[in-house]
């Protein structure tokens, strides 16, 4: 397990440079709204049964080897989680266009909106080949709703998204999660512009530190690929807190 | 306003380096947690508790672990433990009627777990679903001859079910600090009939049960360890509580009563939580689920325990959740506490097969010494 940490976070150090191109590309509608501008989080930690909890969370993301312009993203969310188990949450933030090359276009706010529902949350399965048999494997399916005006010069952006994240948790006094969550988005028109919608395929993947230091604190660094054209890698942290009663 | 987010723009990418370089250092040198095995002075011991359910499975070859090895820790001082078994001691039906076949092996099962309990040791059974005839029409009869069978196997000794006659409870015992609270959570939720001519019982509806329950939880004084036991859980992360396996999320819907989700199992614990209010007790012990669970009990209790892996055929799955302190899923085991003179409970869980340090896996002052 160790091991295993230690190459994760070696990786996570020290990301490949950048490979540079020499014109900014348009930003697409998937790295505009929240399911690309932010970074992935694992699902949530299961919770007693008997309530359902309130939270908050805060997001940001930068996507990187994209071209000339990298992209920055702040967002923070509210999120209700129902009954210990899935959990819908809305988002709102803005993107920056890092060493803008468009003037008056260096910026935009977006939206999203998010269901998370855990399917199968069960004991350690996987984990348990690594000797924790207190670990917890999450696995679930996620829809998200993301809008962004204004994104290329006037052109909004929206998109619609179905994911089936996984995560596994670890480790008896250090709650460590790894999470994988592949997806599809697809591009709606919802824009004046001639934007044509297309579908497009990502995979994130992180680590976490749930219960950080206080109950209902916990910490993701995410990576994300979106599976088309110049849009880079995406990384980033998520703090994220449930108030529990 | 422009150059603060200027400031944003350039600083954020090395904080989120810096965060995923600390991040992951911290994730490479997290460890499991380290249990010291702490030496107890026996002189210092007041009264050795020692919890395990759902043990109505137990090979019919050999006593093997856990059974063993919590007689052989309850024998190093059999005048001070109290072996507490807590609920489904004979699966799946309990005790039948006579002349079925499958009486003789429930004899089996239950006298499995009477010899175990050392000569000159406290025993107590407390009831479970199974022991209800599996939550059926037979349970009141089952739990009756349980507690004959159980009478008649302990031959004197100081071994009994609690609550008696398939009567709800509460009963308490007091032995040094401990008051330790008996129900019978089955009564809550069967069914079928619970009372019949001869039950005689001191409480007979919920709310007389809740009214007492207040009451016995509320002992004279500050130095008592209230410690409430029953077969079904507050709190979960097993099977009953809706995780484990594909048809976990979909358990809620079935509305059945064992399970946390159920509207009756959630008004049951709601009645248990009010009679707590105030005055929360130091542990609900429970069973049901057969792993082995601690729990943060939040303002009523201060800890749930779920020790119901007293069966090593029977363990199953537990995840962990925001409560949990510490969850051991598919491995049999019991829990020990031991309520120190003056101040101080100590709680271990043992886990078979024990990992390379042994079998005791996780320790914990409940009361700080």
């Amino acid at each position: 397990m160790i091991r295993i940490a230690l190459l994760l976070a070696t990786l996570l150090c020290f990301p490949n440079l950048a490979v540079t191109q020499v014109v900014p590309e348009p930003i697409r509608p998937t790295e505009a709204t929240p399911i690309g501008a932010l970074p992935p989080i694992a699902l949530p930690m299961p919770a007693s049964r008997d309530d359902n909890y309130w939270g908050v969370r805060l997001q940001i993301g930068q996507r990187r080897e994209r071209g000339l312009e990298d992209l920055l993203a702040v967002a923070g969310g509210i999120d209700y989680q129902v009954r210990g188990g899935s959990i819908f949450g809305v988002t709102g933030g803005y993107q920056w266009r890092q060493n803008c090359q468009t003037p008056g276009d260096c910026g935009h706010s977006l939206y999203g909106a998010r269901a998370r529902f855990n399917l199968i949350t069960a004991g350690p399965t996987i984990a348990g080949l690594l000797g924790d048999d207190g670990a917890t494997s999450t696995l679930g399916t996620e829809l998200g709703f993301g809008y962004a005006p204004d994104v290329n010069l006037g052109e909004n952006a929206c998109t619609l998204d179905l994911g089936v994240p996984l995560s596994i948790a670890m480790l008896e006094r250090l709650h460590l999660v790894g999470f994988v969550t592949p997806g599809v988005v697809w591009e709606l028109d919802c824009s004046a512009g001639d934007t044509r919608p297309e579908r497009s395929y990502l995979l994130g993947f992180g680590l976490g530190l749930q219960q950080l230091g206080f109950r209902g604190l916990d910490v993701h660094v995410g990576v994300q690929r979106i599976f088309r054209g110049a849009t880079g890698v995406q990384f980033g942290v998520s703090v994220s807190w449930i108030r529990l009663p | 306003m422009r150059s603060l987010k200027r400031v944003i723009v350039d600083s954020a990418p090395r904080f989120a380096r810096v965060g995923l370089c600390a991040l992951g250092l911290v994730a490479a040198s997290a460890c499991r947690h380290q249990v010291t095995l702490e030496e107890l002075p026996p002189e210092q011991i007041e009264t050795t508790l020692f919890l395990i359910g759902d043990a109505g499975e137990p090979d019919p070859r050999q006593v093997g672990p856990p059974l063993d090895s919590l007689t052989a820790q309850a024998a190093a001082a059999p005048e001070r433990s109290i072996i507490y078994f807590l609920g489904d001691n004979i699966y799946p039906a309990g005790i039948p009627q006579e002349g079925a076949a499958e009486w003789a092996d429930a004899r089996r099962r239950i006298e499995a777990q009477v010899r175990a309990i050392p000569a000159g040791a406290q025993g107590i059974f407390v009831p479970g679903n199974h022991d209800w005839a599996n939550s059926g029409p037979f349970g009141l009869y089952a739990i009756r001859l349980q507690e004959q069978f159980i009478a008649s196997l302990a031959r004197g000794r100081n071994i009994r079910l609690l609550p008696s006659n398939g009567c709800p409870g509460p009963v308490s015992i007091d032995v040094g600090r401990l008051r330790l609270v008996s129900l019978d959570t089955q009564w809550w939720l069967h069914s079928f009939i619970v009372r019949d001519s001869v039950s005689s019982c001191p409480t007979n509806t919920v709310g007389a049960v809740t009214s007492a329950l207040r009451e016995q939880v509320r002992p004279p004084g500050d130095a008592r360890i209230v410690v409430v036991g029953a077969h079904h859980p507050l709190i979960t992360g097993g099977e009953h509580g809706s995780y484990c396996g594909v048809t976990g999320p979909f358990r809620r819907f079935g509305g059945r009563s064992q399970d946390i989700m159920s509207s009756s199992n959630r008004s049951m614990r709601d009645s248990l939580r009010s009679a707590f209010r105030g005055r929360p007790p130091l542990m609900f012990v429970a069973g049901h689920d057969h792993s082995l669970q601690v729990l943060r009990g939040g303002d009523e209790v201060d800890y749930l325990l779920v020790s119901g892996a007293g069966a090593p055929s029977k363990v199953s799955c537990a995840v962990r959740l925001r409560e949990s302190y510490y969850v051991s899923a598919r491995s049999a085991g019991f829990m020990r506490v031991d309520i120190m003179k003056g101040k101080g409970v100590l709680l271990r869980v043992f886990r078979y097969p024990g990992r390379s340090t042994g079998a005791l896996v996780y320790s914990r002052w409940l009361e700080p010494r």
